[in-house]
């Protein structure tokens, strides 16, 4: 039976969608366990999935708090249902999770606290010593940039108070952040950087590994998660691009979604470290240095590289998976996820229509099947039937329009030019055909069509002399 | 697409490399650049489709071209290469003396200079024996071709072709087996001629009076020089101005038959 406890400002018939969780938040749970003293105090702070109040049920006794009635029916857990505001300030807390920010603590009623009066609540309910694991979503995170619509509008029933970038009491980098915990009275133990999304990321990076790893490798692993949550949502621009040269351009911290930070009121326990980057339920694998195959294919098209671009079609076709799951490190070439097999030919398609949804320059701009280009300049068979789809983001969809428009107008062109063409070719059929009949046509044909044209002639004379 | 396409019999050439009927190339789906030049790679006057591709020798005849305004040119290198590429390879015979190409200008247009005074140059510099090739309308006019037979042996690879008509489809054949002849290649004017014979292992040279076109503005001819300077001399630096030559004709950027036939829109 789930103990539920009110506190006031409750929202009745209200359910907050996409709640936080996901493997890799469960994953980074399990190093918190040290944190929670034999008899401790959790609390759960938002809309999370059930398994994150389950995975932390064995830690101590949990508390979690929401601002409407659950729905799900949490045996073990004291729910405390209300807003933020109204959170009892005499009771505390050896852990404090907030995967979903504090976003979503305040409900309609009562007064609407601000980031940093939401975190100075929380704050306040920590035990000394107690452990804050928050996530701080990133105003001018990737998600954010490509996102076709804006936070500060009020697109569905949650956005009473779409407040967005707007909250001036949000720090908008780690070192902000940082700065405001320790104004707060709180350490920062650790920070890790978000992907691709806050409330369900894939990927989680620490900074220091995010700064000094291995940036191709790490900024191709970010791609790839981006691109798997991004597979079916309307985007302005394509996250991966922004992803992969932000890490690769060395602000991946500043530009990520979210960041994940852990603080203790007090000083730091030496006895928690946290695992540099999760990747799905687990440790991110070592990784080799090196470049993302697909970012030196597409390099080597802006370039017009032929030379090297053939030379790494070739290699493309002798690893049995797509150029964006491919790690060049000198000579070798590594599948950072070998579980990824396609067929040589669909890998080289792959790529086409990356080239194409990106709106990147390459050296067959006329080419109207760029994969059978592709795979001949491969060294495979050109396959001619297939076609590319449409991108759909809407700076890539509005190069394609231009790209289209610039196509209809060059046709129009040819068009005239052809017509020129057949009206000279024409002329020289014709007169082809007369010579034709001079010299096939009998005697009395040739003379009477000598006799026609002579009296045409004539004709024509007298008529400019008279 | 365009005419000058079967210039020299390029298309020929390039149908051939492809294993397709070098007697009956198919359409080329845009315009191949049929000769080297300084601009985007289209002959002077050539009456130029927009949203066309133009077939250039070399990435930086590319970068040219798009910086004119040719949007889809695009880099397949030059006809003579891939002749070069399946061609029988040259026989041992040793190579002797020079083969000259005096500059021509098209049919239209009129040399300004004097034969005689380049001939002259000619004989005072090379030590061997001298071939001059002759464009086909000064091979025809009788009197030029007089005043270079009297200094040495004058030949001519073929006429060119207009409108698909009269082209010698064995011209760059012709042209290879002469380079292949001989130990140089010179000509008064940097163009084509001599890009090929350092392509065949001939040492090339530019010297001699240029003969400008009456009219010809000479900036172009000054840019040339000052952007080409290794072939600018009598007896230049054979290896450097044969890597420069190379560059210019995209020796490192030849398609292999089926991407060729892919990109000029030719059957798979």
């Amino acid at each position: 039976m789930t103990n539920v406890r009110h506190l006031g400002g409750e929202m009745a018939d209200w359910f907050d969608t996409e709640p936080a969780g996901g493997p890799a938040y469960g994953f980074l749970l399990e190093a918190l366990r040290p944190l929670v003293p034999a008899g401790g105090r959790v609390l759960v702070a938002g809309p999370h999935e059930a398994s994150v109040a389950g995975a932390l049920r064995t830690y101590g006794e949990i508390n979690w708090l929401v601002r409407s009635q659950p729905s799900l029916d949490e045996t073990g857990v004291s729910v405390l249902c209300g807003t933020l505001a109204k959170l009892p300030d005499d009771e505390q807390y050896d852990l404090i999770v907030a995967l979903d920010g504090v976003g979503r603590l305040c409900s309609v009623e009562g007064p609407q606290l601000d980031w940093a009066e939401s975190v100075q609540v929380l704050s306040r309910s920590l035990k000394p010593g107690g452990a804050l694991l928050l996530t701080v979503e990133n105003e001018l995170g990737v998600h954010r940039l490509v996102d076709s619509v804006t936070a500060t509008a009020a697109h569905t029933d949650a956005g009473w108070n779409p407040i967005g970038e707007y909250d001036d009491s949000k720090p908008g980098t780690p070192d902000r952040l940082r700065d405001h915990f320790t104004a707060e009275g709180l350490t920062t133990g650790w920070l890790g950087t978000v992907w691709p999304l806050p409330s369900a990321p894939t990927l989680v990076i620490d900074e220091p590994r995010l700064k000094y790893g291995p940036a191709g490798a790490l900024a191709a692993v970010a791609a790839s998660v981006t691109a798997a949550a991004y597979a079916t949502r309307p985007v302005l621009s394509d996250p991966r691009r922004l992803t992969a040269s932000a890490i690769r351009g060395g602000i991946g911290v500043e530009l990520a979604p979210a960041w994940l930070v852990l603080a203790f009121r007090g000083p730091s326990p030496a006895a928690v470290s946290l695992p540099a980057a999760v990747l799905h339920g687990g440790l991110l694998p070592p990784l080799p240095d090196g470049r993302l195959l697909e970012e030196m294919l597409i390099a080597a098209c802006l370039r017009h590289d032929l030379p090297v671009l053939r030379r790494l079609l070739s290699k493309l076709v002798t690893v049995p998976t797509t150029a964006d799951n491919v790690i060049v490190d000198g000579d070798r070439f590594i599948a950072l996820n070998p579980s990824i097999v396609v067929e040589p030919p669909t890998a080289v398609q792959r790529f086409a229509e990356t080239l194409i949804a990106g709106g990147y320059d390459h050296p067959w701009p006329h080419a109207e099947s760029l994969t059978a280009v592709l795979q001949a300049a491969a060294g495979l068979t050109p396959d001619l039937s297939l076609t590319l789809p449409a991108p759909t983001p809407v700076r890539e969809r509005e190069e394609h329009i231009r790209r289209l428009e610039e196509q209809l107008a060059d046709a129009a062109t040819r068009i005239r030019y052809v017509e020129n063409e057949l009206v000279k070719r024409d002329a020289e059929l014709r007169k082809a055909r007369i010579q034709i009949d001079m010299f096939s046509g009998k005697v009395g044909y040739r003379i009477s069509k000598f006799g026609m044209r002579a009296a045409r002639a004539a004709r024509r004379r007298l008529r400019n002399d008279s | 697409m365009h005419h000058a396409n079967h210039f020299y019999g390029h298309a020929h050439v390039l149908a051939e490399y492809c294993g397709l009927d070098p007697d009956d190339p198919p359409r080329i789906n845009g315009y191949l650049q049929h000769g080297w030049n300084v601009v985007d790679g289209l002959g002077a006057g050539t009456p130029y489709v927009s949203g066309r591709p133009i077939y250039v020798w070399s990435e930086q005849t590319r970068r040219r071209a798009r910086s004119m305004g040719r949007r889809y040119a695009t880099v397949v290198g030059a006809p003579f290469l891939y002749l070069l590429a399946f061609s029988e390879p040259a026989a041992e015979t040793p190579r002797e003396g020079t083969i000259y190409y005096p500059f021509h200008g098209w049919e239209g247009q009129h040399v300004a200079g004097d034969h005689q005074r380049l001939i002259d140059e000619i004989l005072e510099t090379e030590d061997g024996p001298v071939t001059f090739c002759l464009y086909w309308h000064e091979y025809q006019d009788l009197r030029t071709r007089r005043r270079y037979e009297q200094a040495g042996r004058v030949i001519c690879h073929g006429y060119r072709g207009l409108r698909w008509q009269d082209t010698d489809t064995r011209f760059l054949h012709n042209q290879l087996a002469e380079l292949r002849k001989h130990r140089r290649v010179a000509s008064n004017r940097l163009s084509s001629a001599v890009l090929y014979g350092a392509a065949a292992g001939c040492e090339p040279a530019v010297y001699g009076n240029p003969m400008h076109l009456a009219g010809e503005v000479t900036t172009i001819a000054g840019r040339i020089r000052r952007q080409w300077p290794e072939f600018h001399a009598k007896f230049p630096d054979p290896a450097m101005a044969t890597r420069s030559a190379l560059n210019e004709l995209g020796a490192d950027v030849l398609a292999s038959p089926s991407e060729l036939r892919v990109t000029l829109g030719w059957p798979a």
